[in-house]
């Protein structure tokens, strides 16, 4: 593909297994493309290598074969036109919210002016104006994690990673969280890269939902999801087609789950 | 969220009397904690000379006195100078080469590997052993008890500074370079900071250690500091004198914690915050 903003080719992972020269292979083989303003959410089972994928697009982590390329540059340093939110939020302790969110900007050499306006414009599109002065600790654990998406919409990386960043969440606060999301990344035309286990959650945010199998993983499958948007996330089952969505992404995921049958 | 807006909103006369009441109770317990420090001294004063020979003890109307006594003569003052010279360059010498070294060690996991065991054996030998030897390298001047003060701090300090940059989490660290950090910055916005309680606290307990590796180098051998006088004023059955040198030692020591807790508070404001948060509401 072209117009793929960052693409995974054929990714090897092996890690070095505690007890054995051979070591364990985590990724077998994966090929991925993110089309540039796509959402894409990758789910797969625990242990499977969806956020040593997210390690290998931020550069942080180089794959034991294969590349990640990123608009056409192979990813070989750490990647700074990325943005990423982990599943906690990750908010220095010793910075308020508002040295927080300006941090990166900081790091950028954006000017002083300029700087403060993208602050507060980015606090104020994820609802914590007021806040610029709390330290993280006085914040609740969605307030955290809405300083962290703050912190990554201020830069305007090219894409998004996001590592499960709503896992720790109460249903509600997840439910608002993820509709914030939608309108946030749907406004921004943010391409992002979306690991959850989490299919609903996947389906009613994503453009495609990648999934994959169980260690040593593959890609099983990328399914396009055709809802109309916005989607209604806190009624999941009122999206005309979500049902189906939902049961083309299951059927492919069933397999990788041990389901028992229960004996009636 | 409410909370917090509710705080702020608080009517301006309740938030006064709790002011109030807030100072109340700080006197209070200041007083409390006094309490046992008065009964101690008034017992001393009445069991001197009753049941113990003030030979032996004392009593605190004769250390005030001879207190007053040194000030008023100048005779303690080559001494606190001595002392005082011996305690600052120890301590600053120790703790400076504790960050350096502790910093060093905590972010290059290939020196860490070759000097660690060295650091870590050394560590475990009482570094008051040391101070013959040091008698003997450095002389009978100022310069045995400043290394000798200064390795004591240095461990210490070492030690709480490669465990605190070893705590920086990893995943924070990688995040802060993603988001556009050179290593200069992630030293500054993410090392340091996180490092700072750690730093703090090995500083604080240092404190102590540079009293002990001053004294017990003066002990050992020397010409002129409180360590030599307390010594000759227990040789010649000076209780009195004793006592006197060891006060003006915990007034020293009383103001090194009172500089080293403000220096923590205005460092560590978002981790004081935290603390005291919950009791304000
Ligand atoms: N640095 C490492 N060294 C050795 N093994 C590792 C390392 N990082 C990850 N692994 C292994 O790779 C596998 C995949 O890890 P990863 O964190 O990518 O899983 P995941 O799909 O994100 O799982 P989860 O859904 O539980 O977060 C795990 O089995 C883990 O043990
Ligand atoms: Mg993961």
């Amino acid at each position: 593909m072209n117009d793929a903003v960052l693409s995974f080719s054929d990714i090897r992972q092996d890690f070095p297994a505690p007890g054995s020269d051979a070591g364990i292979r985590v990724i077998d083989g994966i090929n991925l493309d993110v089309g540039i303003g796509r959402f894409v959410a990758v789910i797969g089972p625990s242990g499977c290598g969806k956020s040593t994928l997210l390690q290998m697009a931020a550069g942080l982590l180089m794959p034991t074969r294969g590349t990640v390329h990123h608009r056409g540059r192979a990813v070989n340093a750490v990647n700074r036109e990325v943005g990423f939110v982990p599943q906690q939020a990750q908010l220095f302790p010793w910075k308020t919210l508002a040295q927080n969110v300006e941090l990166p900007l900081l790091l950028r050499g954006v000017a002083t002016a300029e700087r403060r306006e993208r602050v507060a414009a980015a606090l104020d599109a994820v609802g914590l104006s007021g806040f610029e002065r709390y330290f993280p600790s006085q914040l609740s654990g969605g307030m955290q994690k809405r300083g962290s998406i703050a912190r990554t919409l201020v830069y305007r990386p090219d894409v998004i990673l996001m590592d499960e960043p709503f896992g720790a969440l109460d249903a509600q606060t997840r439910m608002v969280m993820q509709n914030d999301l939608q309108m946030l990344s749907h406004n921004a035309g943010a391409t992002v890269l979306f690991v959850t286990h989490d299919i609903t959650e996947a389906v009613l945010l994503a453009d495609n939902v990648a999934i994959m199998s169980q260690r040593p993983s593959k890609l099983l499958a990328n399914i396009e999801i055709d809802l109309p948007r916005p989607r209604n996330v806190f009624e999941p089952f009122k999206n005309p087609g979500f049902e189906d969505a939902y049961d083309a992404v299951w059927t492919v995921f069933r397999s990788q789950i041990g389901i028992r049958n229960q004996p009636h | 969220m409410n909370d917090l807006a509710t705080t702020a909103d608080r009517p301006l006369a309740s938030r006064k009397s709790s002011a109030w009441r807030s100072l109340a109770s700080k006197a209070a317990s200041g007083l409390l904690t006094l309490l046992p420090g008065v009964a101690l001294l008034a017992f001393w004063q009445w069991a001197s000379g009753r049941w113990i020979k003030e030979i032996y003890v004392s009593k605190p109307t004769a250390v005030a006195a001879r207190l007053y006594e040194l000030f008023a003569s100048g005779e303690i003052f080559p001494h606190l100078w001595t002392t005082g010279q011996e305690l600052v360059l120890g301590y600053v010498i120790g703790v400076a080469g504790g960050i350096i070294g502790g910093y060093a060690l905590g972010r290059s996991p290939r020196l860490a590997k070759i000097f660690e065991p060295y650091v870590m054996a050394f560590y475990g030998i009482p570094k008051i052993a040391l101070a013959p030897l040091f008698i003997i390298w450095f002389g009978i001047g100022i310069g045995s008890k400043i290394a000798l003060a200064a390795i004591m701090v240095f461990f210490l300090v070492f030690y709480n500074v490669y465990t605190g940059v070893r705590s920086v989490d990893r995943e924070l660290a990688n995040l802060t370079l993603v988001m556009g950090a050179n290593q200069r910055q992630l030293t500054y916005h993410v090392y340091f900071p996180a490092a700072a309680p750690y730093v703090l606290l090995g500083m604080r307990m240092a404190v102590p250690y540079s009293v002990i590796g001053v004294i017990v180098g003066e002990f050992t051998s020397s010409i002129q500091g409180l360590g030599l006088f307390i010594h000759e004023a227990s040789s010649t059955y000076d209780p009195a004198g004793v006592f006197a040198g060891i006060v003006i030692l915990l007034a020293f020591v009383a103001v090194a914690n009172f500089l080293a807790g403000r220096l923590e508070r205005r460092l560590l404001r978002w981790k004081t915050l935290t603390a005291t948060a919950p009791n304000d509401i």
